[in-house]
């Protein structure tokens, strides 16, 4: 079978912290 | 304090040093108990760690709080390989490219190779790294080399 890449991981992302430090 | 937290939290982050993130969100939480960022950003450390079971038990956790992991839970269960339950989580989002990603993969697994397809040709406008690939693999399968 062809290789599918899981793309929707490198949708999950942190959120950004700038306004928390 | 928190915002010393948050600092140390940012490091691990861009260390991509995820276990030690998530004991950071930890302690945040421990402190401000419900703090979406550090909710967030438990829930991420522990996918980016492939903690799956522990990333579905802080989502399940984290219910009674008005705020929406369908996603991410769906993809938890993709990783188990609970495709319908990924699909019923993933209800509701269908407009995001980052649902529709995932419903695709969920139905190139499930053998649904042409709805499968039929979302990765929506998503060509989008300009997304890689898609090509999954197309091509999606196309093959299903046995649509000549397109
Ligand atoms: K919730």
């Amino acid at each position: 079978n062809p290789i599918v890449l899981d793309l929707a991981y490198n949708t999950i992302d942190f959120p950004s912290l700038e306004n928390r430090m | 304090a928190v915002e010393d937290l948050f600092t140390t939290l940012n490091r691990h982050i861009q260390r991509s040093e995820y276990e030690q993130a998530v004991k950071v969100a930890e302690q945040v939480l421990s402190i401000v108990s419900n703090d979406e960022d550090a909710i967030r950003c438990k829930i991420v450390a522990l996918i980016k760690a492939d903690s799956i079971d522990e990333a579905l038990s802080t989502i399940e956790s984290s219910r009674r709080l008005p705020i929406d992991f369908s996603f991410f839970k769906a993809y938890c269960f993709y990783r188990q390989n609970k495709l319908n339950e990924a699909l019923a989580s993933l209800e509701g989002q269908e407009g995001s490219s980052a649902a529709m990603l995932l419903q695709s993969q969920i139905l190139f697994r499930l053998g649904k190779l042409d709805a499968s397809l039929d979302i990765y040709q929506k998503l060509q406008k989008s300009k997304i790294e890689s898609l090509e690939i999954n197309l091509i693999a999606g196309l093959l399968s299903a046995g649509r080399a000549s397109e």
